[in-house]
């Protein structure tokens, strides 16, 4: 006989310890922007097709209309409100690249985006052309036709990268 | 000139609404949440076609937690709805037409149980042969979808002109060809819901995506019985909406339920909600004869359009209008005879979509184009030339237009480009394998703005100096992505010298803004210009009086500016035209993000919404544009702000003068029509964009898969006023043009959809657009022109495929006439040679 499902789920998410008492059939998405009021984070095809969803959860992106709390009760989730700068409150070099090259319009994609440049960013800190279309292929824009986007992915990279260069130089 | 970032330099403006979106900070309408909402939901037909025999929803209101249940009964007004022709009911009552038409809507505690609810309602029908073609519809003896008939025809064109009979039979060449169109879906990222509120004052407050908050309030009064005053539209920011928001969607229930329950009722589509209710581009069948001499002039046209417009009318009469007016293209042709129909089917719903009919239109024309070019054994370009439209020609329709040199600049530009060039003689590339193909093909055409002749197209707009000293302008346009509140932003800093910060931009709001049209047809920034162009002077000299007044100078001798009022040739930013200091951009940067958080500060406004917690955002905007140098706004430096009282030239603020007088006194308010053309003729258009594009594509003749490698898009819309938002114009209507071509088809069996959701209805993603894409902006307008710059929406969707299909066919020898292309079509087997160039197979 199979355990029944306990509804008390717990993660951290953006950093902090959460508490919920929800059905651990309920969907991270609903989580999130339900029951966590965290709405960055959007909704849109809610089969896995769009990306809008994207959140990182122990660092891996995944959409979280796919995700059910059991599936991730216990970890660690970034949503795009989890994502800023040195400082709580400032812009991350992602984020700012997206802002200068027009990397958005309507916007409604965007907070998926920026979560799967910076997974796509993490893994690959000077992505080829190749990497950035597989990194953000899960993703789907209507109105940007990708151009600004991409664009905002190549300097976002740059930034990254000098970013980490200059902080080695400090170290050293 | 190219644009692009580098090429645009001061011009490139940062959008005030950009923190908050890479954020997630902002709040769209179907984000917003009340404490004490309920949750609405629409139950749609089972069936494409039926009649309703009964209608039982006692055990849905039993339910725990259902609130209300609603069928036409309990609609108190009209039970109609429709932007053009109100026929589409809001609760059908005897007949559903369509996979979409709405029977019942409930409002319960959760969405699950909402769903339960509708579960519950037990409807009986008897089901009937939908009408799932143009053809069973237009068949004799096919039953009549509605009674306004004759028959299932919605709305006939024609234009005549000449004898293209006579003309025909002299011709030295004609083609023959069929184009077909796929039924294209709008696929915004964020689908149709909103938030509904009742107040205290018995007020309804909509919270919900619309291109026409006014319209949407005309027609939403006349459902509820209301007067319009007692309802208000916010309906900015949307996220995306293409044409596809245009008509009331789930308006009318989350209304309806939220009057019934005395609750704020909270409605979101599900995408497959979305795909089954929504509108779609019209899909068309056009044949086209074309007829020219033994000298390449094209004599004689015939064009026969059938458009399936869904179960009801929409906006499908005027897509058609558009349609028909621009499949004649920009060519001077002296024998036409062009018939169009608009049917009434079984197959969900078209309406409005970017490009308006023109898409469809030119994509048959410029293939025609390129088949008789192939005739003639000549270069395509060349044979568009001979026979294009001279600068001084009538419109399409005979009608007057607007004289401009933009078709041939644009014929000019990309004739030079050297993407243009490479298909006078296609590069071989030996390492290609011999299954891979490549072509270059180019297409042109001059698009309509406005709404036409003879269907109202008001403008207009708000001028004023508001209690806190901004200068504030109110339009009831709307934001859905396009950029609107930059170019605004660009526009008035351009016009009063002033800083960003200095400014108010209010839109999206039925309360605050006055009547002032719709973001439709590429017409706010034209429309938003004029109106600016219209109030300046007004608003300026009583600016200057005052100050004038106050300071005892001259108001010749004194200018608006940053922060207030300066002496002339003392303003700080005609001598600081150097590079923008990086803190004084911060500074303007982060006032501009407030004002625009009040522009769609609909949460707040609405007095108790419930909000996550909102981090300074504005903080955010200028700490980070401080670690970019590069990163200025446009007139962002305002010395004023930076330095305050150091510039000696500054004489009174903003805020100083408005305490000055009444309130009204510095409210300026402008009411005028888009201009159309002076000539009879319903439709014509005055003002027209013209568009050149060229597209290399490859092709894989093992599988039928088409690559698009490089596009150039040369525009001609005179002045460029925001460089970022049209380049995303373009760039995004590219690309929705590239799903059009190549993968893009609301398939449907029987009138039932059977892509439902974006994993089957394939719109490109990164890895299916083209790497290159460049555009090319032509800014001239003649001189004086008063219509100043066009709007640039629709233009960049409305070439590309005709550009791609001559590619292929250079590629391959293949005449496509059906999009999107069918695969099949460009399967060849190794061992057949194909025969590759211009001349046709
Ligand atoms: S909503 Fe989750 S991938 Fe589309
Ligand atoms: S910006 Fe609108 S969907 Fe990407």
């Amino acid at each position: 006989m199979s355990k029944p499902l306990e509804n008390h789920w717990t993660a951290v998410v953006n950093g902090e310890q959460k508490h919920l008492e929800i059905a651990q059939t309920t969907r991270l998405v609903d989580v999130l922007r339900t029951h966590l009021q965290l709405t960055g984070t959007k909704v849109s095809c809610e089969v896995g097709r769009c990306g809008a969803c994207m959140v990182l959860m122990d660092g891996e992106p995944v959409n979280s209309c796919l995700v059910m709390a059991y599936q991730c009760d216990g970890s660690d989730i970034t949503t795009i409100e989890g994502l800023h700068g040195d400082e709580k409150g400032t812009l991350h070099p992602i984020q700012q690249a997206f802002v200068e090259e027009g990397g958005f319009q309507c916007g409604y994609c965007t907070p998926g985006m920026v979560i799967s440049t910076k997974a796509l960013l993490d893994a690959h800190p000077e992505p080829s052309q190749e990497q950035i279309e597989t990194g953000l292929c899960g993703n789907l824009c209507r109105c940007t036709g990708y151009g600004g986007i991409i664009r905002a992915v190549r300097k976002a990279g740059e930034r990254c990268v000098e970013k980490e260069t200059s902080a080695e130089e400090t170290v050293s | 000139m190219l644009l692009n970032r580098k090429q645009s330099g001061k011009r490139w403006h940062l959008r005030p609404d950009g923190a908050p979106k890479v954020t997630g900070q902002l709040q769209y309408l179907t984000d917003m949440t009340l404490p004490n909402m309920i949750h609405g939901r629409v139950l749609r037909s089972e069936y494409p076609y039926a009649r309703l025999l009964s209608i039982d929803t006692s055990e849905a209101e039993a339910l725990e937690g259902v609130y209300a249940v609603l069928t036409s009964k309990d609609v108190p007004g009209l039970n109609r709805f429709g932007i053009a022709t109100p026929d589409q009911p809001v609760f059908c009552e005897d007949i559903v037409r369509y996979v979409g038409d709405a029977i019942a809507a409930v409002a319960a505690d959760s969405p699950e149980r909402a769903a339960l609810a509708l579960d519950a309602i037990r409807i009986e029908y008897e089901e009937l042969t939908p009408l799932n073609s143009t053809d069973a519809a237009l068949a004799p003896g096919a039953p009549e979808l509605h009674e306004h008939g004759p028959g299932n025809v919605l709305h006939r064109t024609e234009i005549k002109r000449g004898d293209a009979e006579q003309a025909f039979a002299a011709c030295d060449h004609i083609v023959t060809e069929t184009y077909f169109t796929p039924r294209q879906m709008h696929a915004y990222m964020e689908t149709e819901g909103g938030l509904f509120v009742p107040d205290e004052e018995g007020r309804l407050n909509v919270y919900a995506a619309t291109q026409h908050g006014y319209k949407d309030r005309m027609q939403l009064a006349r459902i509820i019985g209301c007067p319009e005053e007692d309802i208000r539209v916010v309906s900015s920011p949307i996220g995306g909406s293409f044409g596809g928001k245009d008509e009331l969607n789930v308006q009318p229930y989350g209304a309806l339920l939220a009057l019934r329950c005395g609750r704020p009722v909270k409605m979101h589509n599900s995408r497959k909600e979305s795909v089954r209710a929504g509108l779609k581009r019209h899909p068309m069948k056009i044949e086209m004869q074309t007829g020219m001499s033994r000298e390449g002039i094209i004599q004689a046209h015939r064009v026969r359009i059938t458009a399936d417009t869904g179960a009801y009318a929409t906006l499908g009469a005027p897509v058609l209008n558009f349609c028909t007016e621009h499949c004649l293209g920009p060519y001077a042709i002296p024998n036409v005879d062009v018939e169009g129909v608009s049917v009434y089917t079984n197959n969900g719903l078209s309406g409005e979509f970017r490009g308006f009919g023109g898409n469809q239109a030119i994509f048959a024309m410029e293939g025609q184009m390129d088949r008789l070019a192939a005739i003639m054994n000549m270069d395509p370009w060349e044979f568009r030339r001979r026979n294009m439209r001279e600068k001084n020609d009538p419109g399409p329709l005979n009608q007057r237009i607007l004289v401009t040199d933009g078709l041939s600049q644009v014929w000019e530009a990309l004739d030079r480009s050297e993407l243009w060039q490479k298909h006078q003689s296609p590069p071989a590339d030996p390492t290609l394998p011999p299954w891979i193909k490549r072509g270059v093909g180019a297409a042109i055409a001059m698009h309509g703005a406005g709404l036409g002749y003879g269907i109202p197209d008001p403008a207009g707009g708000r001028l004023s100096l508001n209690n806190e000293g901004k200068i504030e302008v109110a339009f009831s346009y709307e934001e859905f992505g396009q950029g609107l509140i930059a170019t605004l932003e660009i526009m008035l800093c351009d016009l009063f010298q002033c800083s960003t910060s200095d400014l108010s931009i209010i839109i999206g709001d039925t309360d605050r803004v006055p009547h002032s049209g719709s973001s439709t047809a590429s017409r706010s920034t034209t429309m938003a210009w004029m109106a600016l162009q219209r109030l300046q002077s007004p608003f300026r000299s009583r600016v200057l009086a005052v100050a004038s007044e106050i300071s005892g100078i001259p108001a010749d001798e004194l200018v608006t500016g940053p922060g207030g009022i300066w002496r002339k040739g003392q303003l700080p930013a005609e001598s600081s035209e150097v590079e923008t200091d990086v803190q004084e951009t911060g500074k303007s940067e982060k006032e501009v993000v407030l004002a625009l958080e009040d522009v769609n500060q609909t949460s707040e406004e609405a007095g108790k919404l419930e909000k996550a917690e909102r981090i300074e955002v504005a903080e955010i905007v200028a700490v980070g544009n401080e670690s970019d140098q590069t990163a200025e706004s446009c007139l962002g430096a305002s010395p004023y702000h930076a330095k305050e009282g150091v510039s000696s030239g500054f004489v009174v603020s903003y805020a100083e003068l408005v305490t000055q007088g009444e309130a009204d006194e510095w409210i300026f308010d402008t009411k005028f029509d888009y201009p159309t053309t002076p000539d009879n003729v319903v439709g014509g258009h005055y003002l027209y964009t013209y568009a050149a594009v060229a597209a290399e594509v490859e092709v894989n003749t093992l599988t039928g898969e088409t690559k698009l490698l490089d596009t150039r898009h040369v525009v001609a819309a005179g002045p460029v006023i925001n460089p970022m938002g049209f380049i995303g114009q373009i760039e995004g209507g590219s690309v929705m043009a590239l799903g059009f071509t190549l993968t893009e088809d609301a398939v449907m069996q029987d009138s039932r959809y059977v892509t439902t959701n974006l994993d089957t209805y394939l719109i490109p993603t990164i890895q299916d657009i083209h790497t290159n894409l460049e555009v090319e902006a032509i800014e001239d307008l003649p001189e004086g022109d008063a219509f100043g710059p066009r709007g640039i929406g629709e233009i960049g969707s409305v070439a590309l495929a005709p550009a791609i299909t001559a590619a292929i066919h250079q590629a391959t020898g293949v005449w496509v006439n059906r999009l999107p292309v069918p695969r099949e079509q460009l399967v060849r087997p190794l061992n057949v040679p194909l025969q590759e160039g211009v001349s046709p197979s």
